[in-house]
């Protein structure tokens, strides 16, 4: 125990340093931003739990089926939060061969390793998880008793999830081939993109909308229904919830008991494997780096493609940065995710019950395709603030290159927002049409669309690269997550700006254009004036957040005292 | 070829590098050598164009470098004493990458490449990937890929880390070659003997002044030191301070 709280030490000591120089306003706005995220769970929650006690005879099952699907939830995302972050930390960690060189056993280096795991995945699912837990107490009227339930079922709950994900971990560096590792994350990627769409598929929460077509109350309560099987850790945890609730006090301890000795069973299971096999995986994939695929012929078609091309200094790092993107593993999951999350997108556009409503079809049509913009906007500002903003973070250590080579930071910006430009473009003139195309809109909708989408994204994928050159972070070891850092905050709430004032000022004109057409009417002269004034500004908006974020990111990183 | 009027960076309260003047002839090779925590690197990061010097030049070939840094950097080649490399591109292609910001045509690229890759016994590990390379490899990739576009000057930080013997050897022999060639070799070092077998002449800096400079003669007759080797000169300039 003693070496396991010394190798515990080295982190335990960074935290509190860190929090003794974290800066005040950073602290301040992410608290807020926290605690609003809180308050807001917590008011959903409580409001549908009040709604479901509204509902006579059916309140409880309703209560507990989503009680039951919110547990799922969180043991799904604490298993692959769990896989991730035993990943990095049993196997990718850049501190491994200091501690693996020191006197302990392997045993006890893993358990060290696994409790930073298990307390790094879980915190932010512990803490959110928190309001959904105080909401039913409240609606409930539970007693004292409740709360001790689901501290003591809490630990077990995610002690369990980081146990299982280890094991899995292990089992996956063992079986994976040598310097494979990382492949992990593309698997995982792949594996949470499939059951995304699946799960969606398989729900079809566009009938939820509708009861009345499910034949009786029966068949849509067992649409809700979420498996229970008794050998399920949250099954364990609902049913002590459940018994809590209800005051059955004995019923709530043997479910408690049985998420202990499952948690108990699982670290010891987890300890004995990480004893045979732990160090052998860890040494296969410390051999050499592999690549996932032989990029031979992809490294010459892009070296051929743009060889003619582009001046030879922009090619070498368009070439770089292409080359770098495709063969960091870590990427692959994320694009995965991305292109789940699309289908998932484009599907709930084909199957809007747009009929169903009181509103004029042809009016609701092209609402929502104006809404639309927006929406496919703010999806690609969410893709970019996971791929471009850290662009210029990524260089990391290397940025030395790029500032000792006879290319001006001006051009390299630049170099970098034409690289995530076009297809960043491509991607959001697909969502815009493909979505106009199941809304069936007018042509004029249409055009106004794709026109707006395209003199939005360069100030989209702008604002990214200028401002992750306005606030970069070289020497992160995982660059791609800076957009959780202050910079990135940043980026989204000026993105979200930048977005609501483009849909702001073409509003008017636009349902003057569209109304004026339903009414086969003509615009007036002072509508025109409107019209046109609006759509100048917003396309001087679209200039300025192209031109302002690049210029002061080249300021910032001319000043060179980042490195 | 080299050189530095003034040349001052402060980080904050801390002077690093203080009004440092300097001149280095074509074909030279100067040693620069300090204490840990001197102003070195800081120095050298300014001369290559990495850090923005607060007072003060850098001319390298007669070009300012915060006036025309992409015509400076041309003629300059930088080799960092820490061997940070794009770690998913294979050791060929990072060469090639260099050689395109330097505008080494295709045919000069080939030719250099290979030569080189052979020279830094690389040729065999081209097409891995970097992040698979040793920390020796690296620094042999990187002064490899330095010396891709035939620079008028060098600027070396640390020249020997994480080179084996034989790598130690093939360096001073081609750091002579290349000075007989005319290339100027301006490098920091805390390898004393190394820099008394190489370098035409010496500067001292300490706590950020540039305390001494001249030919290792000069060098003992200002520490007043008549036997004894740079590493007695050193100690006794940088007031006894221990070399690291």
């Amino acid at each position: 125990m003693r070496e396991i709280l010394i190798l515990l030490r080295p982190r335990m000591l960074s935290i509190m340093n860190r929090s003794v120089s974290i800066r005040g306003v950073r602290f301040l706005i992410f608290g807020l931003l926290g605690l609003l995220f809180w308050g807001g769970i917590f008011f959903i929650f409580y409001r549908v739990l009040t709604y479901f006690q509204s509902i006579e005879g059916f309140g409880d099952i309703l209560a507990f089926k989503l009680l039951s699907m919110t547990l799922i939830t969180f043991f799904s995302l604490l298993i692959f939060s769990a896989i991730l972050t035993c990943l990095a930390k049993l196997y990718l960690a850049k501190d491994l061969p200091l501690v693996h060189a020191m006197p302990v056993s392997g045993k006890k280096l893993f358990l060290a390793r696994w409790l930073e795991a298990t307390f790094d995945s879980s915190w932010m699912v512990l803490i959110y998880s928190l309001p959904v837990f105080l909401s039913y107490a409240i609606v409930y009227q539970a007693g004292g008793f409740y709360y001790v339930v689901v501290v003591l079922n809490l630990v077990p709950f995610c002690l369990i999830a980081s146990s299982l994900s280890a094991i899995a971990v292990m089992v996956a560096a063992i079986l994976l081939p040598a310097g494979r590792i990382r492949t992990v994350f593309v698997f995982l990627g792949l594996f949470l993109a499939l059951l995304l769409v699946l799960s969606f598929r398989l729900i079809r929460p566009e009938k939820l909308v509708n009861p009345e077509s499910f034949a009786s109350v029966l068949i849509y309560l067992k649409n809700l229904e979420a498996p229970s099987s008794p050998l399920l850790p949250f099954t364990w945890f609902l049913d002590a919830l459940k018994a809590s609730l209800a005051s059955s006090w004995e019923e709530a301890i043997f479910h408690t008991v049985l998420s202990w000795s499952g948690a108990i069973t699982l670290i010891y299971l987890s300890t004995w494997v990480s004893g045979a096999i732990y160090f052998k995986g860890l040494s296969k994939s410390q051999t050499s780096a592999g690549k996932l695929l032989s990029l031979g012929l992809w490294s010459q078609w892009v070296e051929g493609y743009f060889s003619h091309r582009l001046t030879p200094p922009v090619r070498a790092f368009v070439e770089k940065e292409i080359k770098t993107f495709f063969r960091d593993q870590t990427q692959w999951s994320q694009i995965f995710l991305v292109l789940g999350l699309i289908v998932i997108y484009l599907f709930n556009f084909s199957v809007l019950p747009l009929e169903r409503s009181a509103m004029k079809l042809e009016y609701l049509q092209n609402l929502l395709s104006f809404l639309n913009m927006g929406l496919a906007a703010f999806v690609l500002s969410a893709v970019s603030a996971r791929f471009v903003f850290p662009a210029v973070s990524l260089e990391g250590k290397a940025f030395w290159i790029v500032l000792s080579s006879p290319l001006s930071i001006r051009t390299f910006l630049w170099i970098k927002f034409i690289i995530y430009f076009l297809p960043l473009l491509l991607l959001a003139e697909l969502l815009t049409i493909l979505t106009n195309l199941l809304l069936q809109v007018t042509p004029f909708m249409m055009v106004l669309s794709v026109l707006t989408v395209f003199f939005m994204v360069p100030g989209i994928v702008a604002m990214g690269i200028g401002l992750g050159a306005l606030y970069p972070d070289f020497n992160s070891e995982s660059p791609t997550q800076s957009v959780t850092s202050l910079g990135g905050l940043l980026y989204m709430t000026l993105c979200m700006g930048f977005i609501g004032a483009v849909i702001v000022i073409e509003a008017g004109p636009v349902y003057s254009i569209f109304m004026t057409g339903i009414r086969r009417g003509t615009l007036t002269g002072f509508q025109w004036a409107w019209i046109l004034s609006s759509f100048a500004i917003v396309l001087a908006l679209c200039i300025a957040a192209v031109l302002i974020p690049m210029r002061k990111g080249e300021e910032r990183l001319l000043k060179r005292e980042i490195i | 070829m080299i050189e530095l009027r003034n040349l001052t960076k402060k980080f904050g309260e801390v002077i690093a590098v203080n009004r440092l003047n300097l001149s280095v002839s074509q074909g030279e090779i100067f040693g620069f050598i300090g204490p840990n925590g001197a102003g070195k690197t800081t120095t050298l990061r300014m001369m290559s164009g990495i850090l923005a010097p607060t007072e003060g030049s850098v001319r390298i070939d007669g070009i300012n470098v915060a006036k025309e840094p992409e015509a400076a950097k041309k003629r300059m080649g930088y080799i960092p004493d820490r061997p940070f490399l794009y770690e998913k591109l294979t050791g060929m292609e990072f060469l090639k990458f260099t050689a395109d910001l330097f505008e080494v045509g295709d045919g000069r690229f080939r030719e250099r490449s290979e030569s080189l890759l052979k020279q830094f016994s690389l040729y065999a590990w081209r097409d891995e990937l970097i992040e698979s390379y040793s920390h020796g490899m690296r620094q042999r990739l990187i002064i490899s890929s330095a010396l891709l576009h035939e620079p008028k000057v060098l600027v070396i930080d640390e020249p020997m880390v994480g080179l084996d013997p034989a790598g130690i050897r093939m360096i001073k022999n081609l750091f002579k070659d290349l000075s007989v060639r005319g290339t100027t070799l301006f490098m920091s070092t805390h390898t004393l003997s190394f820099a008394e077998d190489l370098c035409s002449r010496i500067g001292v800096i300490h706590k950020g002044r540039l305390i001494a400079t001249g030919t290792i003669e000069e060098l003992k007759q200002l520490a007043q030191v008549k036997e004894g080797d740079l590493e007695e000169v050193f100690l006794i300039l940088t007031e006894g301070e221990a070399v690291p």
